[in-house]
Protein backbone atom coordinates (compact mmCIF):
# COMPACT_ATOMS: atom_id res chain seq x y z
CA UNK A 1 0.00 0.00 0.00
CA UNK A 2 3.08 2.34 0.49
CA UNK A 3 4.48 2.36 -2.19
CA UNK A 4 1.25 3.43 -3.98
CA UNK A 5 1.69 6.16 -1.42
CA UNK A 6 5.06 6.98 -2.81
CA UNK A 7 4.68 6.82 -6.16
CA UNK A 8 1.51 9.83 -6.16
CA UNK A 9 3.76 12.24 -4.15
CA UNK A 10 4.64 15.27 -6.27
CA UNK A 11 7.89 17.20 -5.74
CA UNK A 12 7.90 21.05 -6.34
CA UNK A 13 10.74 23.14 -6.58
CA UNK A 14 11.19 27.41 -6.03
CA UNK A 15 12.92 28.26 -9.60
CA UNK A 16 13.92 31.99 -8.99
CA UNK A 17 13.74 34.55 -6.00
CA UNK A 18 9.96 36.12 -5.11
CA UNK A 19 9.88 39.63 -6.28
CA UNK A 20 10.01 41.88 -3.52
CA UNK A 21 6.38 42.63 -2.24
CA UNK A 22 5.80 46.49 -1.68
CA UNK A 23 3.10 47.09 1.07
CA UNK A 24 1.50 49.11 0.52
CA UNK A 25 1.65 49.71 -3.19
CA UNK A 26 1.52 53.43 -3.73
CA UNK A 27 -0.13 52.79 -6.59
CA UNK A 28 -2.89 51.75 -5.33
CA UNK A 29 -3.25 54.84 -3.54
CA UNK A 30 -6.32 57.04 -4.82
CA UNK A 31 -5.33 59.49 -7.26
CA UNK A 32 -6.77 62.67 -9.16
CA UNK A 33 -9.62 65.04 -7.07
CA UNK A 34 -8.90 65.63 -3.73
CA UNK A 35 -9.87 67.93 -0.64
CA UNK A 36 -7.85 68.72 2.14
CA UNK A 37 -8.75 70.46 5.29
CA UNK A 38 -6.09 72.34 7.77
CA UNK A 39 -5.77 74.04 10.82
CA UNK A 40 -2.92 75.71 12.09
CA UNK A 41 -1.70 79.31 12.19
CA UNK A 42 -0.61 82.27 10.67
CA UNK A 43 2.27 84.73 11.70
CA UNK A 44 3.04 88.18 10.02
CA UNK A 45 6.18 89.37 9.21
CA UNK A 46 7.55 93.29 8.26
CA UNK A 47 5.70 95.81 8.60
CA UNK A 48 2.44 93.97 9.64
CA UNK A 49 4.52 91.49 11.83
CA UNK A 50 4.92 94.78 14.44
CA UNK A 51 1.06 95.00 14.40
CA UNK A 52 -0.64 91.96 14.22
CA UNK A 53 -0.46 88.75 16.58
CA UNK A 54 0.03 85.94 15.26
CA UNK A 55 -3.79 84.01 15.11
CA UNK A 56 -5.59 81.05 14.57
CA UNK A 57 -5.85 79.38 11.21
CA UNK A 58 -8.34 77.10 9.37
CA UNK A 59 -8.61 76.30 6.10
CA UNK A 60 -9.26 73.58 2.92
CA UNK A 61 -7.82 72.73 -0.41
CA UNK A 62 -9.19 71.37 -3.27
CA UNK A 63 -7.09 69.88 -6.29
CA UNK A 64 -6.05 67.64 -8.68
CA UNK A 65 -3.45 65.15 -9.33
CA UNK A 66 -2.37 65.54 -13.27
CA UNK A 67 0.11 63.04 -12.26
CA UNK A 68 1.90 61.15 -9.51
CA UNK A 69 4.04 64.11 -9.13
CA UNK A 70 1.87 66.99 -10.13
CA UNK A 71 -0.92 68.95 -8.91
CA UNK A 72 -2.62 71.85 -9.05
CA UNK A 73 -4.61 73.41 -6.06
CA UNK A 74 -6.78 75.84 -5.16
CA UNK A 75 -6.52 77.18 -1.70
CA UNK A 76 -8.54 78.79 0.66
CA UNK A 77 -7.02 79.71 4.11
CA UNK A 78 -8.89 82.06 6.90
CA UNK A 79 -7.03 83.76 9.87
CA UNK A 80 -8.17 85.54 13.16
CA UNK A 81 -5.23 88.28 14.55
CA UNK A 82 -5.75 90.74 17.38
CA UNK A 83 -3.67 94.02 16.58
CA UNK A 84 -1.30 94.53 19.06
CA UNK A 85 0.85 97.44 20.01
CA UNK A 86 0.41 100.77 21.80
CA UNK A 87 -2.19 102.43 19.49
CA UNK A 88 -5.66 102.76 20.36
CA UNK A 89 -6.56 99.66 17.99
CA UNK A 90 -4.73 97.59 20.28
CA UNK A 91 -6.74 94.41 20.56
CA UNK A 92 -9.24 94.58 17.88
CA UNK A 93 -10.08 91.39 16.07
CA UNK A 94 -9.12 91.20 12.60
CA UNK A 95 -9.61 88.20 9.80
CA UNK A 96 -7.86 87.08 7.20
CA UNK A 97 -8.72 85.57 3.91
CA UNK A 98 -6.72 84.21 1.31
CA UNK A 99 -7.18 82.54 -2.00
CA UNK A 100 -4.58 80.87 -4.11
CA UNK A 101 -3.68 78.98 -7.04
CA UNK A 102 -0.89 76.67 -6.52
CA UNK A 103 1.18 73.66 -8.12
CA UNK A 104 2.21 71.46 -6.10
CA UNK A 105 5.03 69.05 -6.65
CA UNK A 106 5.47 65.57 -4.82
CA UNK A 107 8.28 63.46 -4.16
CA UNK A 108 6.83 59.49 -2.87
CA UNK A 109 8.75 57.55 -0.78
CA UNK A 110 6.74 54.62 -0.01
CA UNK A 111 3.91 55.27 2.33
CA UNK A 112 5.72 58.78 2.56
CA UNK A 113 6.41 61.88 0.78
CA UNK A 114 7.72 65.39 0.61
CA UNK A 115 5.92 68.16 -0.92
CA UNK A 116 6.88 71.76 -2.66
CA UNK A 117 4.39 73.77 -3.55
CA UNK A 118 3.69 77.79 -4.77
CA UNK A 119 1.53 79.80 -6.30
CA UNK A 120 -0.26 83.50 -6.24
CA UNK A 121 -3.67 84.80 -5.60
CA UNK A 122 -5.85 87.18 -3.60
CA UNK A 123 -5.92 87.74 0.60
CA UNK A 124 -9.10 89.87 1.70
CA UNK A 125 -8.88 91.75 5.50
CA UNK A 126 -12.15 91.78 7.13
CA UNK A 127 -11.87 95.56 8.42
CA UNK A 128 -10.14 98.59 7.38
CA UNK A 129 -7.91 98.50 10.92
CA UNK A 130 -4.87 97.99 9.08
CA UNK A 131 -5.49 101.29 7.43
CA UNK A 132 -5.81 103.41 10.46
CA UNK A 133 -2.50 102.16 11.32
CA UNK A 134 -1.34 103.15 7.92
CA UNK A 135 -0.07 99.79 7.22
CA UNK A 136 -2.85 98.26 4.61
CA UNK A 137 -3.33 100.26 1.35
CA UNK A 138 -6.50 97.94 0.35
CA UNK A 139 -8.53 95.68 1.89
CA UNK A 140 -8.24 93.10 -1.07
CA UNK A 141 -4.14 92.41 -2.97
CA UNK A 142 -2.23 90.76 -4.49
CA UNK A 143 0.01 87.50 -2.45
CA UNK A 144 2.13 85.23 -3.66
CA UNK A 145 4.31 82.64 -2.27
CA UNK A 146 5.04 79.09 -1.54
CA UNK A 147 6.38 76.59 0.64
CA UNK A 148 6.54 72.63 1.45
CA UNK A 149 5.55 70.19 3.78
CA UNK A 150 5.39 66.14 4.65
CA UNK A 151 2.61 63.90 3.83
CA UNK A 152 1.86 60.44 4.79
CA UNK A 153 -0.35 58.05 3.78
CA UNK A 154 -2.59 55.84 5.81
CA UNK A 155 -3.25 52.29 5.12
CA UNK A 156 -6.49 53.40 3.49
CA UNK A 157 -6.15 54.20 -0.59
CA UNK A 158 -8.23 57.81 0.26
CA UNK A 159 -6.73 59.62 3.35
CA UNK A 160 -3.53 61.22 4.44
CA UNK A 161 -1.92 63.28 6.49
CA UNK A 162 0.54 65.96 6.93
CA UNK A 163 2.19 69.22 7.74
CA UNK A 164 3.01 72.06 5.82
CA UNK A 165 4.60 75.79 6.13
CA UNK A 166 4.09 78.51 3.16
CA UNK A 167 5.41 81.95 3.35
CA UNK A 168 3.46 84.61 1.34
CA UNK A 169 4.12 88.21 0.12
CA UNK A 170 1.10 90.58 0.95
CA UNK A 171 2.31 93.51 -1.84
CA UNK A 172 -0.96 95.56 -0.21
CA UNK A 173 -0.34 95.37 3.67
CA UNK A 174 2.54 97.41 2.74
CA UNK A 175 4.85 94.15 1.66
CA UNK A 176 4.41 92.61 4.65
CA UNK A 177 4.79 88.57 4.78
CA UNK A 178 2.92 85.68 6.55
CA UNK A 179 3.98 82.09 7.58
CA UNK A 180 0.98 79.50 7.60
CA UNK A 181 1.90 76.82 9.57
CA UNK A 182 -0.57 74.00 9.19
CA UNK A 183 -1.69 70.00 9.58
CA UNK A 184 -4.19 68.84 7.38
CA UNK A 185 -6.00 65.74 6.67
CA UNK A 186 -6.38 64.69 2.76
CA UNK A 187 -9.01 62.90 1.14
CA UNK A 188 -8.40 61.63 -2.46
CA UNK A 189 -11.22 60.79 -4.11
CA UNK B 1 -20.44 64.80 -1.68
CA UNK B 2 -19.26 64.04 1.77
CA UNK B 3 -16.09 66.26 0.51
CA UNK B 4 -18.00 69.14 -0.13
CA UNK B 5 -20.00 69.03 2.88
CA UNK B 6 -16.73 68.69 4.68
CA UNK B 7 -15.21 71.60 2.57
CA UNK B 8 -18.83 73.92 3.67
CA UNK B 9 -18.11 73.02 6.98
CA UNK B 10 -14.63 74.17 6.96
CA UNK B 11 -15.27 77.40 5.25
CA UNK B 12 -18.25 78.52 7.60
CA UNK B 13 -16.21 80.01 10.00
CA UNK B 14 -14.88 82.36 7.45
CA UNK B 15 -18.40 83.05 6.21
CA UNK B 16 -19.25 83.65 10.28
CA UNK B 17 -16.00 86.25 10.32
CA UNK B 18 -17.14 88.34 7.03
CA UNK B 19 -20.20 89.15 9.23
CA UNK B 20 -17.74 91.03 12.07
CA UNK B 21 -16.65 94.07 9.25
CA UNK B 22 -16.49 97.42 11.58
CA UNK B 23 -15.11 100.34 9.82
CA UNK B 24 -12.43 102.26 12.09
CA UNK B 25 -11.90 105.66 12.16
CA UNK B 26 -8.57 108.00 13.36
CA UNK B 27 -8.83 110.75 15.81
CA UNK B 28 -8.70 113.72 13.69
CA UNK B 29 -4.81 115.14 13.67
CA UNK B 30 -3.22 116.85 15.56
CA UNK B 31 -4.53 114.52 18.10
CA UNK B 32 -5.81 115.88 21.80
CA UNK B 33 -2.53 117.31 23.98
CA UNK B 34 -3.11 119.64 26.96
CA UNK B 35 -0.83 121.18 29.00
CA UNK B 36 -1.71 120.59 32.14
CA UNK B 37 -1.67 124.25 32.78
CA UNK B 38 -4.89 126.23 34.54
CA UNK B 39 -6.83 128.05 33.02
CA UNK B 40 -7.76 131.66 34.02
CA UNK B 41 -10.83 129.89 35.96
CA UNK B 42 -8.38 127.93 37.84
CA UNK B 43 -9.50 125.17 35.78
CA UNK B 44 -7.12 122.31 34.06
CA UNK B 45 -7.35 123.13 30.29
CA UNK B 46 -10.25 121.49 28.22
CA UNK B 47 -9.40 120.75 24.18
CA UNK B 48 -11.85 118.55 22.08
CA UNK B 49 -12.23 117.47 18.44
CA UNK B 50 -14.54 115.33 17.12
CA UNK B 51 -15.38 114.00 13.76
CA UNK B 52 -18.60 113.24 11.34
CA UNK B 53 -19.53 109.91 10.51
CA UNK B 54 -20.38 109.84 6.81
CA UNK B 55 -23.26 108.36 6.22
CA UNK B 56 -25.17 107.92 2.10
CA UNK B 57 -28.65 108.98 1.77
CA UNK B 58 -31.49 106.15 1.36
CA UNK B 59 -32.56 104.65 -1.90
CA UNK B 60 -35.45 105.64 -3.16
CA UNK B 61 -36.90 102.21 -1.55
CA UNK B 62 -35.38 102.50 1.84
CA UNK B 63 -37.32 106.43 1.99
CA UNK B 64 -40.78 104.95 1.62
CA UNK B 65 -39.73 101.92 4.28
CA UNK B 66 -38.68 104.86 6.42
CA UNK B 67 -41.79 107.22 5.36
CA UNK B 68 -44.24 104.18 5.46
CA UNK B 69 -42.94 103.20 9.14
CA UNK B 70 -43.28 107.35 9.92
CA UNK B 71 -46.93 106.86 9.28
CA UNK B 72 -47.52 104.08 11.11
CA UNK B 73 -45.77 105.54 14.27
CA UNK B 74 -47.23 108.72 14.36
CA UNK B 75 -43.61 110.33 14.83
CA UNK B 76 -39.72 110.83 12.81
CA UNK B 77 -38.22 107.07 12.18
CA UNK B 78 -34.24 107.86 11.81
CA UNK B 79 -32.56 107.20 8.59
CA UNK B 80 -29.51 106.49 10.98
CA UNK B 81 -30.76 104.36 13.64
CA UNK B 82 -28.84 102.57 16.89
CA UNK B 83 -30.07 99.39 15.92
CA UNK B 84 -28.61 99.39 13.03
CA UNK B 85 -24.98 101.34 13.75
CA UNK B 86 -23.12 100.47 16.93
CA UNK B 87 -20.42 103.17 18.04
CA UNK B 88 -17.08 102.05 20.34
CA UNK B 89 -14.24 104.58 20.79
CA UNK B 90 -11.13 103.25 22.44
CA UNK B 91 -8.52 105.64 23.83
CA UNK B 92 -4.73 105.99 24.50
CA UNK B 93 -3.83 108.71 27.52
CA UNK B 94 -0.24 109.36 27.54
CA UNK B 95 0.76 111.31 30.71
CA UNK B 96 4.19 113.22 29.28
CA UNK B 97 4.65 115.34 32.44
CA UNK B 98 7.25 114.57 34.89
CA UNK B 99 4.23 114.20 37.88
CA UNK B 100 1.13 112.18 37.87
CA UNK B 101 -2.06 113.71 36.47
CA UNK B 102 -5.76 112.90 36.06
CA UNK B 103 -7.61 113.13 32.99
CA UNK B 104 -11.46 113.99 32.20
CA UNK B 105 -12.75 112.09 28.34
CA UNK B 106 -16.45 113.47 28.18
CA UNK B 107 -17.54 112.41 24.35
CA UNK B 108 -20.88 114.87 23.26
CA UNK B 109 -22.32 113.93 19.37
CA UNK B 110 -25.30 114.46 17.46
CA UNK B 111 -27.48 112.30 15.61
CA UNK B 112 -29.80 113.61 12.78
CA UNK B 113 -31.91 115.26 14.95
CA UNK B 114 -29.84 117.24 17.75
CA UNK B 115 -26.48 117.69 18.79
CA UNK B 116 -25.43 118.41 22.25
CA UNK B 117 -22.78 120.27 23.48
CA UNK B 118 -21.19 119.52 27.26
CA UNK B 119 -19.06 123.27 26.84
CA UNK B 120 -22.38 125.06 25.68
CA UNK B 121 -24.82 123.60 28.37
CA UNK B 122 -21.80 124.35 30.96
CA UNK B 123 -21.97 127.97 29.59
CA UNK B 124 -25.73 127.83 30.50
CA UNK B 125 -25.34 126.54 33.93
CA UNK B 126 -22.70 129.09 34.83
CA UNK B 127 -24.37 131.89 33.63
CA UNK B 128 -25.35 134.09 36.27
CA UNK B 129 -22.93 132.29 39.07
CA UNK B 130 -19.53 132.31 39.84
CA UNK B 131 -19.45 128.20 40.09
CA UNK B 132 -17.08 126.68 38.32
CA UNK B 133 -18.37 124.89 35.08
CA UNK B 134 -20.23 121.66 35.49
CA UNK B 135 -19.57 120.08 32.28
CA UNK B 136 -22.10 116.89 31.41
CA UNK B 137 -21.60 114.45 28.85
CA UNK B 138 -23.69 112.31 26.82
CA UNK B 139 -21.00 109.33 27.21
CA UNK B 140 -18.76 110.13 30.51
CA UNK B 141 -15.56 108.60 30.89
CA UNK B 142 -14.49 107.99 34.92
CA UNK B 143 -11.83 110.21 35.39
CA UNK B 144 -8.23 108.45 35.81
CA UNK B 145 -4.67 108.80 37.74
CA UNK B 146 -1.98 108.53 34.80
CA UNK B 147 1.52 107.98 36.72
CA UNK B 148 4.38 110.25 34.77
CA UNK B 149 5.43 108.85 31.51
CA UNK B 150 2.61 106.17 31.89
CA UNK B 151 -0.31 105.14 29.12
CA UNK B 152 -3.51 104.12 30.23
CA UNK B 153 -6.13 102.70 27.41
CA UNK B 154 -9.62 102.53 27.94
CA UNK B 155 -12.82 102.00 25.67
CA UNK B 156 -16.17 103.45 25.29
CA UNK B 157 -18.38 100.82 24.74
CA UNK B 158 -20.94 100.53 22.25
CA UNK B 159 -23.77 100.03 25.22
CA UNK B 160 -22.11 103.15 26.69
CA UNK B 161 -23.06 105.04 23.29
CA UNK B 162 -26.53 103.49 23.58
CA UNK B 163 -26.85 104.99 26.74
CA UNK B 164 -25.81 108.35 25.10
CA UNK B 165 -28.12 107.94 22.41
CA UNK B 166 -30.61 107.67 23.97
CA UNK B 167 -30.32 110.04 26.08
CA UNK B 168 -30.05 112.38 23.13
CA UNK B 169 -33.19 111.61 21.12
CA UNK B 170 -34.98 111.96 24.90
CA UNK B 171 -33.31 115.60 25.98
CA UNK B 172 -34.06 116.23 21.51
CA UNK B 173 -37.17 115.20 20.52
CA UNK B 174 -39.34 113.94 23.82
CA UNK B 175 -38.41 117.15 26.20
CA UNK B 176 -36.86 115.04 28.77
CA UNK B 177 -34.67 117.26 31.76
CA UNK B 178 -31.33 116.81 29.76
CA UNK B 179 -29.44 116.61 33.84
CA UNK B 180 -31.36 114.04 34.85
CA UNK B 181 -31.59 111.29 31.77
CA UNK B 182 -27.80 112.43 31.50
CA UNK B 183 -26.89 112.03 35.03
CA UNK B 184 -28.95 108.73 35.46
CA UNK B 185 -28.14 105.40 33.77
CA UNK B 186 -31.71 104.67 31.71
CA UNK B 187 -31.33 100.93 33.21
CA UNK B 188 -30.54 101.96 36.58
CA UNK B 189 -33.14 104.79 36.44
CA UNK B 190 -35.41 105.87 34.08
CA UNK B 191 -35.67 109.36 35.29
CA UNK B 192 -36.98 111.74 32.81
CA UNK B 193 -37.92 109.28 30.03
CA UNK B 194 -41.42 109.54 30.43
CA UNK B 195 -42.12 111.19 27.15
CA UNK B 196 -39.95 108.56 25.11
CA UNK B 197 -42.45 106.18 23.60
CA UNK B 198 -41.85 102.83 24.24
CA UNK B 199 -41.55 101.79 20.82
CA UNK B 200 -39.58 104.31 19.71
CA UNK B 201 -36.87 103.98 17.09
CA UNK B 202 -33.78 105.97 18.36
CA UNK B 203 -31.57 107.82 15.95
CA UNK B 204 -27.27 106.68 16.13
CA UNK B 205 -25.05 109.26 16.44
CA UNK B 206 -23.87 110.58 13.47
CA UNK B 207 -21.22 113.20 14.98
CA UNK B 208 -18.63 112.02 17.80
CA UNK B 209 -17.04 114.90 19.89
CA UNK B 210 -14.59 114.25 22.38
CA UNK B 211 -13.78 116.45 25.23
CA UNK B 212 -10.42 116.17 26.83
CA UNK B 213 -8.73 117.67 30.16
CA UNK B 214 -6.01 117.18 32.57
CA UNK B 215 -4.01 118.70 35.49
CA UNK B 216 -0.70 117.63 34.25
CA UNK B 217 0.54 117.71 30.62
CA UNK B 218 -1.13 114.96 28.14
CA UNK B 219 -2.22 113.47 25.12
CA UNK B 220 -5.12 111.86 24.31
CA UNK B 221 -5.34 109.35 20.71
CA UNK B 222 -8.36 107.66 20.10
CA UNK B 223 -10.36 105.55 17.11
CA UNK B 224 -13.67 104.98 16.72
CA UNK B 225 -15.29 101.51 15.67
CA UNK B 226 -18.08 101.49 13.53
CA UNK B 227 -20.46 98.31 12.71
CA UNK B 228 -22.63 99.08 9.76
CA UNK B 229 -25.38 96.42 10.22
CA UNK B 230 -27.33 97.53 6.66
CA UNK B 231 -23.76 99.35 4.60
CA UNK B 232 -24.93 102.98 5.43
CA UNK B 233 -21.99 104.23 5.44
CA UNK B 234 -20.46 105.94 2.51
CA UNK B 235 -18.43 104.27 0.26
CA UNK B 236 -16.54 105.46 -3.24
CA UNK B 237 -19.80 104.66 -5.06
CA UNK B 238 -22.45 106.64 -6.46
CA UNK B 239 -23.95 107.16 -3.25
CA UNK B 240 -24.52 110.58 -2.12
CA UNK B 241 -23.58 112.01 1.18
CA UNK B 242 -26.48 112.19 4.27
CA UNK B 243 -26.21 115.73 5.41
CA UNK B 244 -28.38 116.42 8.46
CA UNK B 245 -28.70 119.43 10.03
CA UNK B 246 -29.31 118.82 13.71
CA UNK B 247 -30.54 121.77 15.85
CA UNK B 248 -27.55 122.63 18.92
CA UNK B 249 -29.33 121.46 21.85
CA UNK B 250 -29.84 124.74 24.02
CA UNK B 251 -30.54 123.81 28.06
CA UNK B 252 -33.23 125.66 29.65
CA UNK B 253 -32.06 129.27 31.43
CA UNK B 254 -31.44 128.22 34.94
CA UNK B 255 -31.95 130.83 37.67
CA UNK B 256 -29.36 132.63 39.02
CA UNK B 257 -27.51 131.49 42.19
CA UNK B 258 -25.62 133.36 44.57
CA UNK B 259 -22.50 131.71 46.42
Amino acid sequence: MSWLLWGARVEAQVTSEPSAVVFPDPAKFAHGLYTEGELGAVAFFGPAGHDVAPGFAVGARVGYDLWSWLAVQAHFLGSTHSITGDSPQAGQLLQTYQAIAEGKLTWRFGQTSIFGEGGAGLERLSTNVLYTLMIERYRIGLTAGGGGGFDYHSLSRHFSVGVRGDFFWLREISDSRDLMATTYLRYTF
Amino acid sequence: MRGAAGLGLLLAPLAIGCVNAPIYFNSPTPILAVTGMPDANNQPPRVENGMSLRFRNPTKQEQQGLDAQTAALGFMVPWIQRANVHIELTFDVTNTDTKDGTFFIGIDGANEYTKYDENIVAMALQAGNNNAPTYIPLCPVTPQIVPAGKTVSGTVREDDFNEGELDLDAIGRWMAPFNAVLINNSQVNPIGLDMVPKNVVLPALTEIDVNFSANAMMTCNYEVRVRDDNDQLLHDSGDTLFSPTPALFQPPAMTATTN
